[in-house]
């Protein structure tokens, strides 16, 4: 068994109530965490040592939007496919360079407005592309090859905010400096 | 009542909690449901970490040996902590100190510090020991025995570090139930104590090292969000920042340097630093290096200025770490201080500004941590664990492998919660390549090069085939004291090559067997007996669990479960009896191989059970809530108030 919307038993969807299901694992850890079981014989503790690992490995996918995803394709589609078989088209990558080089151009200026404005603009399209993905998630197999497009869309934006992160980072710490 | 405690031999093991600080340790455990520290006799808790080895071979530990360190600044080895699992190169024995390293002849003598004691040579986990046994035997005179230990250990410590600790407890003949994070155990002790839900920041600023863990704490489990820290950041660092002036005013520059001298230095900074602590300033007489005195005068400005720096790298790491747990500053519903640095007024004021609230210090800065810890080996001590409270900690540093180029492939992330594991495939990169080489390492740049090396094996006898067509699947397990187990097997041929890796820093096992052989007065005959009564005790301890498995979950039994189970308990029980450890062993090894699938079906209904309690109590809390609507109505519907 290794779905984890089977492990922390909720219905397999994009659209989950995060905080209600972290209050779950909380209670499902409460009986199988290793702290649980001190008292128990050797083979019980390993088996509560691998049954919270798997909770906590099924949490750490649902809990992460892309994480989330891949496990509905691999749940939509009938067998494992290669990963990258989906490019995101032509346009779409050229507005990805074209907005990775107004950051790296931001950051020379050190110009953290701009920063922030790229952020926000990349941030809204990864709502949208997420919520492209939810409505073609609800409709299974069918629709798998949206759902594989739409989540190498969110890759592309992920990877862009965590630069951000990176660059906001920088930009605060160095201006602390006397 | 203490005076009537009569010495009984029989008595139970206490369990207990350490706190074992760069500056201070404690030991403290749990009296009739409160955490209370052990005072030594002079009534006093906090025992400094300073270990001194006289030319006689004796070891003075504590106050003593602090005593002994202006006249023996070399022979003292204060603030261990800084080198635990850290190598002869690491930049931390560089810095400033009086003590004389051993030059490492290997690459693996290299992997671990040595201090050069007369003729002694002493690792930093032999001198933490030493400070381990004094609490022990502190503890024994007020609680007679001493059970399970809960050990804490800074959240930022990465693995090695941990090992060592771990290490050290053995060596001290201490039975470590559980290494628990710093801050973590501060909020036990704070979280028991105030019953309130919400999220806390626990700010952590000790000796040696700088932590900051965000948790969120819901009715009992103490889940944390993200940690960070520097395991080189401390009040060490003001002390060393202050001397450096002083020093100056002494008249030492290139020269007048002697151990001695620095030594004496690096105490008057911290008296004064001390000292700023409720006054303006601070006046104090130091020798000149050519010959006299001289009165240098220290006021709070100057060692604002001068702790600034300092302080601000931890500003950095807050940030960070709020960042990573995807919150801000002002949903925060306390900020917890921890450490004794956190008494300096700018490290407050500095606190209080970053989080834009007055942070809690009401429980002793210094104390706190030692007093989580004995609630966690409380809870932890006994069978049947109390089921009312649970720490849920994470990987303070990512952990990866390095792979083509040098580059890290991040196998577990930093602040993914633990007990936690991944797998990750390999390849082979050359024809007919029968080892594959796997760098285990630590931390969060991109390159291996600039991690911490936790471990490098080899995987050999793949079968030689084409490159990229081998599959090796690498393991990584991390348990819930945060050390980490690596295993890897080749899955395609069916033939699994299967290599488990404890990392290990320099001290193997067998080196801490030996340590621990030298240190017992009989030597071999003394472990194999103690080994002996251990296995017994465990023997036995694992057939009631047994037992009391059986009673609940027998109906989850197949086959002919229960007969080799009755059969394996049978073999347990009369090993018991004889006086053969090995036979212990190998019944329980049978027991466990029987009991193993059942196990697993148990652990599962205790998922379903747990999933079906958290239903039942959202429904009754919708209840609940419903009902505090009409007592609200009730209360106030009358009165037409437009509020």
């Amino acid at each position: 068994m290794n779905d984890p919307f089977e492990i922390l038993g909720i219905p397999p969807s994009f659209d989950v109530d995060l905080p209600s299901v972290e209050r779950r694992v909380r209670a499902i850890s409460s009986a199988v965490h290793p702290d649980r079981h001190v008292g128990g014989t050797p083979t019980d503790r390993r088996a509560a040592l691998g049954k919270a690992v798997e909770v906590n490995d099924a949490w750490r996918v649902v809990r992460d939007p892309i994480t989330r995803a891949e496990a509905l394709i691999a749940r939509a589609s009938a067998a494992p496919r290669p990963a990258g078989d989906a490019k995101p088209d032509a346009a779409f990558l050229m507005e990805t360079m074209e907005r990775r080089e107004a950051l790296s151009e931001a950051r020379a200026r050190r110009d953290a407005p701009a920063v922030a404005r790229l952020a926000a603009e990349v941030a809204a399209l990864d709502a949208a592309v997420s919520a492209r993905f939810a409505a073609a998630s609800r409709e299974g197999e069918a629709r798998v090859h949206d759902m594989i497009g739409a989540v190498a869309e969110m890759r592309y934006y992920r990877r862009f905010l965590d630069e951000v992160g990176a660059i906001e980072d920088d930009l605060a710490s160095t201006a602390n400096l006397p | 009542m203490m005076l009537f405690d009569i010495f009984d031999p029989k008595a139970a093991p206490r369990p207990v909690g350490i706190d074992l600080g760069t500056t201070n340790s404690l030991i403290a455990w749990v009296n009739d449901g409160h955490p209370e520290t052990v005072t030594d006799c002079d009534n006093e808790a906090l025992v400094p970490s300073a270990v001194s080895y006289d030319e006689r071979g004796n070891v003075i530990v504590g106050r003593a040996a602090l005593r002994r360190a202006p006249l023996y600044p070399r022979e003292t080895i204060v603030s261990v902590k800084r080198f635990m699992g850290r190598g002869a190169s690491d930049p931390e024995t560089r810095r400033l100190g009086p003590w004389e390293f051993v030059e490492p002849k290997t690459d693996d003598e290299a992997k671990v510090v040595r201090f050069r004691v007369h003729e002694r040579i002493v690792t930093p986990v032999e001198v933490s020991a030493e400070i381990l046994r004094a609490l022990k035997r502190n503890a024994e005179d007020r609680l007679q025995r001493v059970g399970g230990v809960v050990i804490t250990v800074p959240a930022y410590f990465d693995d090695a570090q941990r090992q060592a600790t771990r290490d050290a407890g053995r060596l001290a003949g201490l039975e470590v139930l559980r290494l628990i994070n710093e801050p973590t155990a501060a909020a036990l002790a704070y979280g028991l104590d105030k019953k309130q839900d919400g999220l806390f920041a626990v700010y952590d600023l000790g000796g040696g090292t700088f932590d900051v863990t965000l948790l969120v704490l819901d009715q009992g489990v103490f889940q944390v969000r993200a940690t960070g820290g520097d395991s080189a950041l401390g009040g060490d660092d003001m002390d060393r920042a202050l001397a450096a002036r002083l020093l100056e005013a002494m008249g030492v520059g290139d020269t007048g340097w002697s151990p001695e001298v620095v030594r004496l230095a690096l105490d008057a900074a911290r008296s004064v630093k001390h000292g700023l602590t409720d006054r303006e300033a601070v006046e104090i007489e130091l020798p000149k290096v050519a010959g006299g005195e001289v009165v240098v005068t220290v006021t709070r400005d100057e060692l604002d200025a001068l702790v600034r720096p300092i302080v601000e790298r931890t500003g950095v790491v807050c940030r960070r770490a709020l960042k990573d747990a995807g919150v801000t500053a002002a949903q925060l519903d306390g900020v917890i201080l921890v450490g004794g640095s956190t008494r300096v007024p700018f490290v407050r004021r500095y606190v209080a500004e970053l989080f834009g609230r007055e942070p809690l210090a009401d429980i002793d800065p210094d104390q706190v941590v030692a007093l989580g810890a004995a609630v966690q080996a409380d809870l932890l001590a006994g069978e049947g664990a109390k089921q009312d409270v649970l720490l849920l900690d994470v990987l303070p540093l990512s952990l990866g492998i390095e792979t083509m180029g040098g580059v890290v492939e991040k196998v577990l992330a930093r602040n993914t919660t633990i007990p936690a594991g991944a797998r990750q495939v390999f390849t082979t990169y050359a024809d007919q390549q029968t080892g594959f080489e796997l760098h285990v390492v630590q931390g969060e740049r991109e390159l291996a090069a600039d991690c911490r090396s936790l471990a490098r094996f080899t995987l050999k006898g793949i079968p030689p085939m084409p490159a990229g067509l081998a599959r090796l699947e690498v393991t990584f397990r991390v348990d819930a004291d945060g050390l980490l187990q690596v295993s890897a097997k080749e899955t395609t041929t069916g033939v699994e090559q299967a290599v488990v890796v404890k990392p290990s820093y320099g001290l193997d096992d067998a080196q801490v067997e030996q340590m621990l052989l030298d240190a017992l007065d009989h030597g071999e005959e003394d472990l194999s007996a103690r080994r002996l009564v251990e296995s017994k005790v465990e023997a036995e301890r694992v057939v009631r669990a047994t037992a009391q498995a059986l009673a609940v979950d027998a109906d989850l039994l197949e086959g002919d479960e229960r007969a080799a189970i009755d059969a394996a308990l049978a073999a347990v029980r009369a090993a018991v009896d004889g006086s053969n450890a090995s036979r212990v062993r190998s019944a329980m090894e049978a027991l466990d191989h029987a009991t193993h699938p059942w196990a697993g079906r148990r652990m599962n209904r205790a998922v379903s059970r747990a999933i079906e309690g958290r239903r039942l109590g959202e429904v009754e809390g919708a209840v609940a809530s419903a009902q505090g609507v009409e007592a609200h109505l009730e209360a106030h519907g009358h009165h037409g108030d437009p509020q």
